[in-house]
């Protein structure tokens, strides 16, 4: 397939996912931007990983790390879409697929400084990729790789100047234009170790880091040396960690931030917001995030198929989006289903799959069989305990699934992670059933698959590991027919809930908000990705 | 019994036992304020025993199609976010403060009062050293030394009774202490020893019973406390874990969120902690009044 034929074939479902995404946004890019003014913005918790995006697996350490940062290419801030062709450059200027997408050669700007004043070359992409990657000969390593494999098809990284890199893949694999384009793939400087990132932030970004202070606030200044003349538009940052949701929403609605936090609001409290402050602007748009939940295979009970199956069937989505999110949700499997993503299954398909049927009720018939098939029963129920992050999004929905659960006869307790302990507990598999929130960083199957359901993936939380399916992940990635590609991915879909590797719940929404005179900050459709503010402006 | 209490030395006996309605109407009597606040009490110890009768709901039930719907005949006070009945979870939580409430006061008090009795009656340097041990505990507010224990136990409710006994400890072992530094001096006390009884019989004979008032004061003092301590500590998550109900835990989080568009998510849950340490506290300072002789008909 040649590369337009691919653009194409990526724009054509991201297009009808724009003309869902709500009108209101507050971005005026036929105004001429104003210089100057700092944006007061949220977090809703501490940067548990600092500014380690590739240490980390939430939005939020993302969102305020990735201002300080740059990728070699980005989805373009500018755009809603997020496809091939809308990828821009950043330390790269120019790109090129060669040999049939098996290699990748990536023209890398000139003159670009680190923040300590360092230049940047194609050393920082060698060190970085091979360090993400895991290459034996790696100078560094990561305490936490989430994504490694998102790499794991690079053979080797070439560097024949201080300005070209050239990325060698085993096979071909149009995606991992898409994954490096995603805000999780920053190039690190080869001159600081990696374990500085989760206390300082030394990148090429538009801004630079002023102060950290935890628990309170992390500020950004202008970094007047941006290789993007003109840019940023901004002279400061400044994002305050406030962890209480009712107080995060009161503090924009009383005028005190500028800008909501991605994923945090609900449609009702968008409904709330919108009422009480009418100019306010809110940005529906798919956060490319599935509610789901994880089982550990590796573990009894849910090394049983029949338990894991009882679970998903017992889950009455539909209800889950309303009562949870106010039906600010989709039915979805593991991937953003149309229009919000691309290669998600339609309604239609998903019907037949566990736990999808119309009817709640004969959904919950079948998961009380299976159960009593696994032997248990009302004399001995089975018991179990549910992790979840202790944040307000994870904690309603395991509050959710908790009353489904006990309608089919599993007796389930809540237990509250704190986001620092999360991810190396879920990695470790040291847990019985969690409920999960799984985001991906572009909407790409590769970059879901081989980050959460790859045997072996330190994201693959359920440990789900099936040989045959990853064969399927293989082909899709190198399929590059769409019509055949797209075949293969809902097979895909269908295998992984029918093997109740990771259920899916559904795919949520968020009502981004902003002051109107907040301009260019565009919510595309991955909360991952949109965060580097070189484009944003004040007009106040 | 309680009134009997603090007439330290009186031998039992001495005078015709009243009945106890008879107690209780005389009480209702010169306090009525306090009889309010043991109804009021008495009301939620009720209401936490048969909350699986008075429910109307599952407290747990999410109802898709009711979520932040007002008051109505099949919802009495509303339901949340989730679509839960607020009147159940409730009546639920009342089961949840007052176990927690009741069961670390008395932990705490027990423990703190066991120690005062002991560091009272021993005098000397190990009064010293308990004394100075209490001091920083002590020197710690309550609602900060059950945070960081409950931060470091985890959320689940032992841990939070636990969490709120241990700052209870200090306040009771004072309490105690002090009227045992009074009776160990009277000389019922001093026959007893020279009869050569053991020190523990004496201590634990002797002198505990006669401490019953100001211990019964504290303990209806503390409850108050230890209620809003519980629903402060649900609250900041730290408390009794979800899904299950607890008044602190229904104010917080999302709660917060909604409560503009459906206030009544936070009025009830509210009303409900206020009218508990409000009758925990009038109970307790009406007896305080009753038992202490010193604010006796004042």
């Amino acid at each position: 397939m040649s590369r337009a034929r691919f653009a194409l074939f990526s724009i054509i479902p991201l297009a009808l996912a724009a003309a869902f995404v709500g009108p209101g946004t507050s971005q005026s890019q036929s105004q001429t931007p104003k210089s100057g003014g700092v944006l007061n913005m949220m977090l809703r918790e501490e940067l548990s990983q600092g500014f380690s995006i590739h240490e980390t697996s939430t939005i939020s350490t993302v969102w305020p790390a990735m201002p300080c940062l740059n990728n070699l290419v980005l989805f373009d801030p500018l755009k809603k879409t997020e496809s091939v062709d809308t990828i821009i450059g950043e330390l790269a200027e120019k790109w090129s697929w060669q040999d049939n997408y098996r290699n990748l050669v990536f023209f890398l700007r000139k003159g670009v400084k680190w923040h300590d004043g360092q230049p940047f070359t194609s050393k920082d992409v060698k060190f970085t990729f091979d360090m993400l990657r895991e290459a034996p000969d790696a100078p560094a390593k990561l305490r936490i790789n989430p994504r490694k494999d998102w790499y794991a098809n690079i053979e080797a990284i070439e560097t024949p100047d201080t300005h070209t890199a050239v990325f060698r893949l085993k096979k071909p694999q149009p995606s991992l234009l898409l994954m490096l384009a995603s805000g999780y793939t920053p190039v690190y400087a080869a001159h600081v170790p990696p374990a500085e990132y989760r206390t300082n932030c030394v990148g090429t970004g538009p801004f630079k880091l002023k102060e950290w202070r935890k628990g309170e606030y992390v500020e950004f200044v202008k970094n007047p040396d941006y290789f993007v003349k003109g840019r940023p538009h901004l002279d400061g940052l400044k994002y305050f960690v406030i962890v209480e949701r009712g107080t995060r929403q009161a503090a924009i609605q009383a005028g005190k931030l500028d800008v909501s936090f991605p994923g945090e609001t609900t449609k009702t409290a968008a409904e709330q917001l919108k009422k009480a402050v009418p100019q306010l602007v809110i940005t529906p748009f798919s956060q490319n995030v599935a509610d789901n939940i994880i089982m550990n295979i590796k573990k009894p009970p849910f090394d049983n198929l029949k338990v894991r199956l009882a679970v998903s069937h017992a889950i009455d989505r539909r209800a889950l989006i309303q009562a949870v999110h106010q039906g600010g949700a989709v039915v979805g499997a593991a991937l953003a289903p149309k229009p919000w993503g691309f290669w998600g299954l339609a309604e239609k398909d998903l019907l037949g799959l566990p736990g999808y049927g119309a009817k709640a009720a004969e959904e919950k018939a079948l998961a009380r069989k299976l159960v009593a098939e696994a032997g248990f029963s009302r004399e001995k129920p089975l018991k179990v305990e549910i992790v979840t992050r202790a944040i307000a999004v994870y904690v309603d929905m395991a509050s959710f699934v908790i009353n489904e659960l006990k309608q089919v006869g599993i007796e389930a307790t809540l237990k509250q992670i704190e986001t620092a302990q999360w991810h190396a507990m879920a990695t470790r598999g040291d847990y019985q059933i969690g409920a999960n929130l799984t985001g991906v960083g572009p909407d790409d199957p590769d970059a879901n698959y081989y980050e959460n359901y790859a045997c072996g993936s330190p994201r693959n939380y359920s440990q789900y590991c099936n040989e045959e399916v990853m064969k399927m992940f293989d082909a899709q990635s190198q399929e590059l027919d769409p019509k055949k590609r797209l075949a293969l991915n809902a097979a895909i879909q269908k295998k992984l809930e029918a093997d109740a590797a990771r259920p899916i719940l559904d795919w949520k929404l968020d009502y981004f908000t902003v002051w109107p005179h907040v301009k260019n900050l565009i919510p595309h459709q991955s909360i991952y990705n949109f965060g580097r503010m070189q484009e944003v402006w004040s007009d106040k | 019994m309680a009134v009997r209490g603090v007439e330290i030395g009186v031998p039992a006996g001495a005078r015709p036992r009243a009945r106890g309605w008879v107690v209780l109407a005389r009480f209702a009597q010169k306090k009525p304020l306090g009889a309010a606040g043991g109804v009021l009490i008495l009301v939620m110890l009720l209401t936490a025993i048969f909350a699986d009768v008075l429910q109307t709901h599952d407290p747990i039930a999410t109802d898709a199609a009711a979520t932040l719907a007002g008051l109505s005949a099949e919802h009495w006070l509303g339901t949340d976010h989730l679509g839960r009945d607020i009147y159940s979870r409730i009546v639920h939580g009342a089961r949840v403060s007052l176990i927690v409430g009741v069961a670390s006061t008395l932990l705490g008090s027990v423990l703190g009062g066991i120690i005062g009795l002991l560091s009272g009656y021993a005098g000397g340097t190990t009064d010293l050293v308990t004394q100075r041990i209490l001091d920083i505990l002590q020197g710690l507010p309550l609602l900060v030394l059950a945070l960081v224990m409950s931060a470091a136990l985890g959320p689940a409710i032992h841990n939070v009774i636990i969490a709120i006994s241990i700052p209870i400890i200090p306040r009771a072992a004072r309490v105690i202490r002090s009227s045992v530094l009074s009776i160990r001096e009277m000389q019922y006390i001093e026959a007893a020893r020279s009869l050569g009884l053991q020190h523990l019989r004496i201590a634990f004979r002797h002198i505990l019973p006669n401490t019953i008032g100001p211990f019964i004061v504290l303990c209806t003092a503390q409850l108050g406390s230890a209620i809003l301590v519980e629903a402060t500590l649900s609250y900041l998550g730290l408390g009794v874990p979800e899904p299950y109900p607890s008044w602190g835990r229904m104010l917080s989080v999302s709660a917060a969120e909604y409560a503009q568009k459906a206030p009544h998510l936070v009025l009830f849950p509210g009303i409900a902690i206020s009218l508990a340490v409000f009758g925990s506290n009038l109970l307790g300072d009406a007896l305080r009044d009753t038992l202490d002789p010193r604010l006796r008909g004042s």
